[in-house]
């Protein structure tokens, strides 16, 4: 749906932007979106670094299909690469069972080794194989259009042709095995117990994610491709809890880190592939920033309006207790702000240049007060404190407390109503 | 002193100083790599070293000279940034440390990547080709490199001697050294910064790919011969130089091949070696050891594994 929206709206700028550059834009959308559904599977089952080790280790199995005389971009180069990413995979497992290494190092180990040996066939087949290294870590975006396939009688490049095709794949599989996908990835020996094919379905993962990258290597290079993979994918894991929801927003990051990413390159003359990463990391950090439920952003306003509630509640209950006692009352920082902002509650009113309370005003601070001896009351019973030790640990409770504890703590010191400082506790009103 | 010069008069000029360079870089990582691996960080190098792209075309940027000193420094601050940018997202976020890791090497990458396009798309000069800093080029090391590399790789070490308590310490139990009074999280960072510095200083040597190899295997390899922290520290760094050299020697031998991805397979050759071979733990040895009766080694070995069990599932 997403990738249609994106599709069409540059099929509306191929006049504007010339087709050049429109089709280099769809290849990456439809790349990116490979990835990033693929990658959602990956990051929630914490195997992001499995992305990394993929990306680099497929490069063998491009050597070695091209060697063999698989066409560039073809069915036997993606098998080639699969197969890399399988003995990746596996000698990783092996390593974890068998060496006694914590599974990054076995990453670590699988991955160098393979790129090492890539690069090793590349440079000692020479000419044979027309494989750039710089191509394979960088990517060529830009060249994608002029390399066509004819497909039903149009000329399409023949990576987005490709691309579209993994595309459909991966849908077509994760779609298939979404149950399977989401039981393995919250609860993998649950999901064994359940007698779901785990190992088979861990493969499929695996699988497209390989597919998803040898893809992505055409168009971005081998370690921005892991941006694709995990990035978007992280970005959305923020944001939202269920997966399918994620899949769907990491798409949408994805995409529009793509087209924001290739705008940007064009605009300063700079690359995609690059920029393209970068776009997607400011979305992370837009995500972690804004994340609803442990966001930077969220956690900062939490806190705030928690600190703003007490010094409400404080003022209210310094007023009942002046009024209690027939004192001036203190005023503590912010005093006008937060008069003005009790007045607008309905909680204080102004008469003759004092503020007093009024009648709900009275009542929540009725409630705080009430807390606060309670509280001072029952630690002067069970805890042996110093009546002067008494009043700071009440101090910081009076804003918890809710109506069923009070209650409780009432209940159990037999309905007292003076404290340790000889203060009446107010009654609950309802 | 008349063997070196015998070893000098068969070996080209060049070789020996790509063979110092290579060697200082195998083994400094081997010993540095150990404290990562066991603190479960083996790939925080890989992101350093992909991440100095950026500080490299800052540098070069700023300086506007294509010096290694200047751009080794610029890509230092920025490998030291992406560690701090690792530790703050692991504290702030609920995002896990391997996707973190994932997100840091690929965006800074990115980030560097658009950088050197940018300065080369507008004709900055000595920007041409920066790009490919990342692959290292080992066969054009100068004396004045290996110089450098070995001063970095013999601080780093001595600072692992120098402070082998405390490291071991934060390393097996980070809780319970901060709970002794010790600054283990100082500890630990200063154990990634060398890391970090080594990754750094190797990568105009041997490449991201290399290092990251020669900070990971060569602990790999220890950790099969060795349950103590010494030998572990002693093999890993042997391992490192060991195939540093094995590795300068074959590619010497046949002058098509490139050192770095040579020295990375002579260590996971070692590596297979040690996996079948290695007593207690080889793969061989304990199918013997099962038909045989249980030795006091498979004992302690199966201890071992219990405990790993044990804190597996406390985690």
């Amino acid at each position: 749906m997403i990738n249609l929206v994106a599709d069409s709206a540059i099929t509306l700028w191929f006049d504007r932007v010339g087709p050049l550059h429109g089709w280099a834009i769809a290849t990456a959308v439809v790349v990116s979106a490979c990835c990033a559904i693929v990658g959602t599977l990956l990051v929630v089952r914490q195997m992001s670094l499995l992305g990394d080790a993929i990306s680099h280790a497929v490069l063998p199995g491009l050597v070695v299909a091209v060697l063999c005389g698989a066409q560039p971009g073809g069915v036997g180069v993606l098998l080639g690469a699969t197969v890399a990413a399988m003995t990746t995979v596996w000698s990783t497992r092996f390593l974890f069972r068998h060496a006694g290494l914590w599974e990054d190092a076995s990453v670590g180990v699988a991955f160098t080794t393979l790129f090492a040996a890539g690069v090793l066939l590349i440079t000692v087949s020479g000419s044979r194989v027309d494989l750039d290294p710089g191509c394979v870590l960088y990517g060529i975006l830009e060249l994608v259009p002029f390399d066509t396939v004819s497909v039903y009688g149009w000329d399409l490049p023949r990576a987005f042709v490709s691309a579209l095709s993994v595309l459909v794949l991966i849908i077509f599989g994760v779609w298939c095995t979404w149950r399977w996908q989401i039981f393995t990835a919250f609860d993998t020996d649950a999901a064994k117990a359940a007698g779901i094919p785990v190992g088979g379905v861990t493969c499929g993962l695996l699988i497209g994610v390989s597919l998803a990258t040898v893809t992505g290597f055409v168009a971005v290079g081998a370690i921005l491709v892991v941006a694709m993979l995990v990035v978007p994918a992280a970005a959305a894991e923020r944001l939202v809890h269920r997966l399918h929801h994620a899949v769907w927003l990491a798409v949408l990051f994805a995409a529009v880190g793509a087209v924001g990413g290739y705008l940007l390159a064009w605009r300063f003359s700079t690359s995609a592939a690059g920029m393209m990463a970068v776009v997607l990391g400011v979305e992370y950090l837009v995500a972690i920033l804004i994340a609803p439920d442990d966001g930077v952003a969220a956690r900062l306003v939490s806190k705030l309006v928690y600190l703003w509630r007490v010094q409400i509640e404080d003022r209210l209950a310094s007023l009942w207790r002046a009024e209690e006692s027939k004192q001036l009352v203190q005023e503590g920082g912010f005093a006008g702000l937060i008069n003005r902002w009790l007045c607008v509650r309905g909680k204080l009113r102004k008469e003759e240049n004092v503020f007093v309370l009024t009648p709900q005003g009275r009542m929540h601070a009725e409630l705080i007060v009430r807390s606060h001896r309670l509280w001072e009351t029952w630690l002067g019973k069970h805890v042996d404190l110093p009546v002067d030790h008494l009043h700071p640990p009440a101090e910081w409770i009076e804003h918890h407390l809710g109506e069923q504890v009070r209650k409780r703590i009432e209940d159990e010191l037999g309905n007292k109503d003076i404290d340790p400082h000889g203060s009446m506790i107010p009654k609950e009103k309802r | 002193m008349i063997r070196l010069s015998v070893i000098a008069a068969f070996l080209p000029y060049n070789t020996l100083v790509v063979a110092a360079g290579v060697a200082a870089v195998g083994c400094a990582a081997g010993v540095i790599g150990t404290f990562g691996v066991l603190r479960k960080r083996a790939l925080v190098g890989d992101a350093a070293a992909h991440a100095t792209l950026v500080g490299v075309a800052s540098a070069l940027l700023l300086t506007g000279q294509r010096d290694l000193a200047v751009l080794l420094v610029g890509g230092l601050t920025s490998a030291m940034v992406a560690i701090v940018l690792l530790v703050l997202i692991r504290k702030f976020t609920r995002t896990r440390d391997d996707a973190a890791i994932a997100i840091v090497l690929s965006v800074s990458f990115g980030l560097g990547i658009t950088l050197i396009s940018g300065m080369v798309s507008r004709g900055i000069p000595g920007s041409g080709g920066l790009e490919r800093f990342l692959l290292g080029h080992t066969a054009s090391l100068t004396a004045h490199d290996a110089i450098l590399l070995g001063a970095v790789s013999a601080t780093s070490v001595l600072c692992i001697v120098v402070g082998l308590k405390e490291a071991t310490m934060v390393a097996f139990d980070r809780d319970f050294a901060a709970a002794a009074g010790w600054p283990a999280a100082t500890i630990d960072f200063v154990l990634i910064a060398l890391v970090a510095v080594m990754v750094v200083v190797g990568l105009p040597a041997a490449g991201a790919v290399l290092v990251t190899a020669l900070v990971v295997i060569p602990p790999a390899v220890a950790r099969q011969w060795t349950e103590r922290i010494v030998p572990m520290l002693v093999i890993a760094g042997t391992v490192g130089l060991v195939s540093s050299l094995l590795g300068v020697a074959i590619s010497s031998v046949a002058v098509q091949i490139p050192t770095g991805p040579v020295v990375v397979l002579v260590a996971t050759s070692f590596l297979i070696f040690s996996v079948f071979l290695a007593p207690c733990r080889g793969i061989v040895w304990r199918a013997r050891a099962t038909s045989l009766l249980p030795s006091a080694c498979c004992e302690e070995k199966d201890a071992e594994t219990t405990a790993r069990v044990v804190t597996e599932q406390k985690l």
